[in-house]
């Protein structure tokens, strides 16, 4: 079982572990610390309603067609159920067979991206995902591969701790020594990352995380199916980037565990994120729609449109 | 001492191969002035309008997507007067030269970024981009593209006009802003892949330190290619091997360096360094736990470029810098300058030797501190650096970049005529990386610490 395990790459890579006991030392260092503080957060109600699904779930009906492999990148792994009914269903709902590969990849892409509402939640497998409507960059990232997998796409994550990407940190932590220990230890267990489809012969990023609501609210471009998230690579560092085919085990007890350090502040968290999703909204709106959004981004930032020439080139 | 007019003149002759013989108004406007960075402020402006308008209508008539992009925004050369109309001339984000398609359209998308026509070039089918750039450097363009370990890299097409260009500005940046240090009877160290070896921009620019100096030696011999970047990024056993001999190449390049130090220290030669700071930093660190210091004082200089974090997780100031060399090397700080500019520019802002400010090339090179909305932010405010690039005449140098500056009118130090960027430049990245998890700890840590930001 463990080669098995191994393979499919449920153990977690060794900088993981590495960053995991890091962080459970720096953690508890900290905890014990700040230790009356804790307490006070601890017993802070904040009222949190859940926000409501977006979308309907379609019916499952039998003979519906999935593609079952025990190939790398196809296959079940941890969290990660592309056989699951609800799977298949909404697979062959999205065009699944139908559509090229490309097309129904990138509307698997943006149906994640749009209508799962980004909410701190400890990870649990994409059916819950799905039917709950909210989970976080993670469950989301589940659920596009799970989606992907089902139409035989292969499909994996690509993860990175945070730790290695800030640099503006300078600016809003630095400042205090006790904010800055707390946020130290946190980013080491906190993964962020995207999806990654293999299509027509490369992978392609799928940066399912953030709605378009969101990014509009934080004043970022929205991503399309293939964009990078910017800025993030280039503080990887060598060795920062996990790709692997499986979430690692351990990963939902972890995640479980960092939520019960201060339930009040992760409701506060997701409501926060339930706001700047309802501004978003409401900035759209008013400004005519995406388009226009990305038109208007950044003002001088625009993107010409290209008419792409052959000049004197000539193809052999 | 030698005049500064005598001084930039025989700078001039040893750049004489990459004089245009009809001028464009830019390049007048970096070829004429004795300093660069001192022209009066009337004739600085003059020659700038000249320079910035003149490509404007260039591009608008020669490139076709940027005329689309001009049409889109109402905006013709007949629109530009004065400088003021400046800011109507529309922006390219720096992102747009990176979206390139893959396969073949790579070269068809480079082509028609390209202003002008093109001679003909032959594509095979198996032509990747290394491939597709050396068909263009054949039919005598420079195609370069940023280091870096993103995964897309920025590529611009580069007539060998604009080219020289590039390279005339940059060796006449620096050695303006060392005046009067510099001289032919030099040797110097290039702490960059070799230029002739490599695509990468900020290495290729540097060909002209052979021109300016009897004797260079390349830090690396051979060329980091993205791919081995990419691959050493990787966690998997291949990326462990890529990073150790890294390593281990590394630590010859340091010792190598070292003994050229000695060399040069104990024969009493003038000497110069050139590149990216991490190396020489590396240098710095051996020699400081060898106990091992020098002291070449007026002796040598140092111009370095961009690449000021040295660890993964530790980056430091061009200012801990500049003083570690003038304790490690005895170097003085005047005459340890930064230089910033980027791919997708031929104008370079540099360090004046007062006060360490980046001055800008001002009679070709027009800068704008702009925010989100694309409008100009005041002097000293933050805001994202973009340019008008009166030098670029084989790509539309319009550009928004990502970085993250300030401006002020004048030096706060010096008495150059030129507007400044405050020293430190910081790579603008939006709150992308405020990702699900980023949120989460940021919360997190501000209700621990109590504070409120
Ligand atoms: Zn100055």
């Amino acid at each position: 079982m463990l080669r098995e395990w191994k393979e499919r790459e449920y153990i977690p890579p060794k900088n993981m572990v590495k960053l995991f006991v890091k962080g459970s030392f720096e953690l508890s260092k900290v905890m014990l610390k700040n230790f009356t503080k804790l307490k006070k957060v601890r017993q802070e109600k904040v009222i949190y309603r859940p926000p409501k699904r977006m979308y309907e779930i379609p019916e499952y009906k039998p003979g519906m067609k999935v593609v079952r492999s025990d190939e790398k990148y196809l296959r079940p792994t941890l969290f990660c159920n592309p056989y699951a009914k609800e799977i298949i269903a909404l697979a062959n709902h999205l065009g699944a067979f139908e559509k090229e590969p490309y097309e129904y990849a990138n509307d698997v892409f943006e149906f994640v991206k749009r209508n799962v509402i980004l909410q701190i939640v400890p990870i649990d497998g994409v059916v819950a995902t799905l039917k709950r409507g909210y989970g976080s960059c993670i469950h989301k990232i589940s659920l596009f591969i799970a989606l992907c997998r089902a139409a035989g796409i292969k499909a994996r994550y690509k993860l990175y701790a945070l730790t290695v990407i800030d640099q503006w940190y300078d600016t809003f932590i630095n400042v205090d020594p006790i904010m800055r220990e707390w946020y130290d230890a946190m980013g080491y267990f906190m993964l962020h990352g995207e999806g990654e489809a293999y299509v027509d012969g490369k992978w392609v990023v799928a940066d399912v995380g953030p709605t378009p609501e969101r990014q509009v609210a934080s004043g970022i471009p929205i991503t399309k199916f293939g964009d990078d998230s910017i800025g993030i690579w280039a503080d990887a560092i060598p060795g920062g980037i996990m790709r692997t085919e499986s979430l690692p085990l351990g990963m939902g007890f972890l995640s479980k565990l960092m939520m019960n350090i201060s339930p009040g502040s992760i409701a506060r968290m997701n409501n926060n994120v339930i706001n700047m999703y309802e501004k978003g909204k409401k900035m759209l709106e008013e400004m005519g729609g995406e388009e226009e959004y990305m038109k208007k981004m950044g003002g001088g930032m625009k993107m010409p449109t290209m008419k792409l020439e052959k000049k004197g080139i000539i193809f052999e | 001492m030698i005049e500064k007019e005598e001084y930039i003149k025989k700078l001039h002759s040893y750049l004489k191969k990459y004089v245009a013989s009809d001028p464009t108004p830019g390049e007048e406007a970096l070829y004429k002035p004795v300093d660069i960075y001192n022209v009066p402020k009337k004739e600085a402006e003059e020659y700038k309008y000249k320079s910035i308008k003149y490509i404007f209508k260039h591009h608008y008539e020669n490139n076709s997507f940027y005329h689309d992009y001009c049409k889109e925004n109402n905006v013709s050369p007949d629109d530009i007067k004065s400088i003021e109309d400046f800011n109507k001339i529309p922006l390219i984000a720096d992102k747009f030269f990176k979206s390139y398609p893959e396969g073949r359209e790579f070269a068809m998308w480079l082509a028609t970024l390209y202003t002008g026509e093109l001679p003909s070039i032959v594509i095979k089918k198996k032509d990747d981009h290394d491939g597709i750039i050396n068909k263009f450097r054949e039919a005598g363009l420079v195609v370069t593209y940023s280091s870096g370990t993103s995964g897309k890299h920025t590529f611009i097409p580069r007539s060998q006009r604009t080219f020289n260009a590039a390279e005339y500005a940059i060796a006449k940046s620096a050695i303006t802003m060392l005046y009067p240090e510099w001289e032919y009877d030099i040797n110097g160290y290039l702490l960059m892949p070799h230029p002739f070896k490599t695509n990468v921009f900020a290495g290729k620019v540097c060909g002209m330190y052979f021109d300016v100096i009897k004797d260079v030696r390349v830090a690396l011999e051979r060329e980091l290619s993205a791919d081995l970047i990419q691959q050493a990024m990787q966690t998997n056993l291949k990326g462990r091997v890529i990073r150790y001999a890294m390593q281990r190449e590394t630590n010859k390049i340091i010792d190598r360096i070292i003994n050229w130090l000695r060399k040069n220290d104990k024969e009493g030669n003038k000497i110069s360094f050139i590149g990216a700071p991490f190396l020489l930093y590396f240098v710095m660190e051996k020699l400081e736990k060898d106990g091992e210091y020098f002291n070449f004082g007026r002796k040598g200089s140092i111009v370095t470029g961009g690449g000021w974090k040295i660890y993964e997780d530790k980056r430091i100031s061009t200012e801990d810098f500049r003083k570690k060399v003038e304790e490690i090397l005895g170097i003085p700080q005047e005459l340890c300058l930064d230089l910033y500019g980027m791919v997708e520019g031929n104008g370079w802002m540099t360090q004046c030797p007062e006060g360490h400010y980046l001055h800008v090339p001002n009679t070709y090179y027009h800068v704008r501190v702009i925010d989100e909305n694309g409008e100009d932010v005041a002097y000293g405010e933050k805001g994202r650096f973009a340019f008008l690039d009166g030098l670029a005449h084989s790509y539309p140098g319009f550009i928004v970049s990502g970085d993250e500056v300030r401006m002020y009118e004048e030096c706060p130090v010096c008495h150059r005529s030129t507007p400044v960027l405050a020293p430190e430049v910081k790579r603008a990245r939006g709150s992308e990386m405020r990702g699900c998890a980023e949120e989460m700890r940021r919360v997190l840590s501000m209700d621990m610490g109590g504070a409120d930001a």
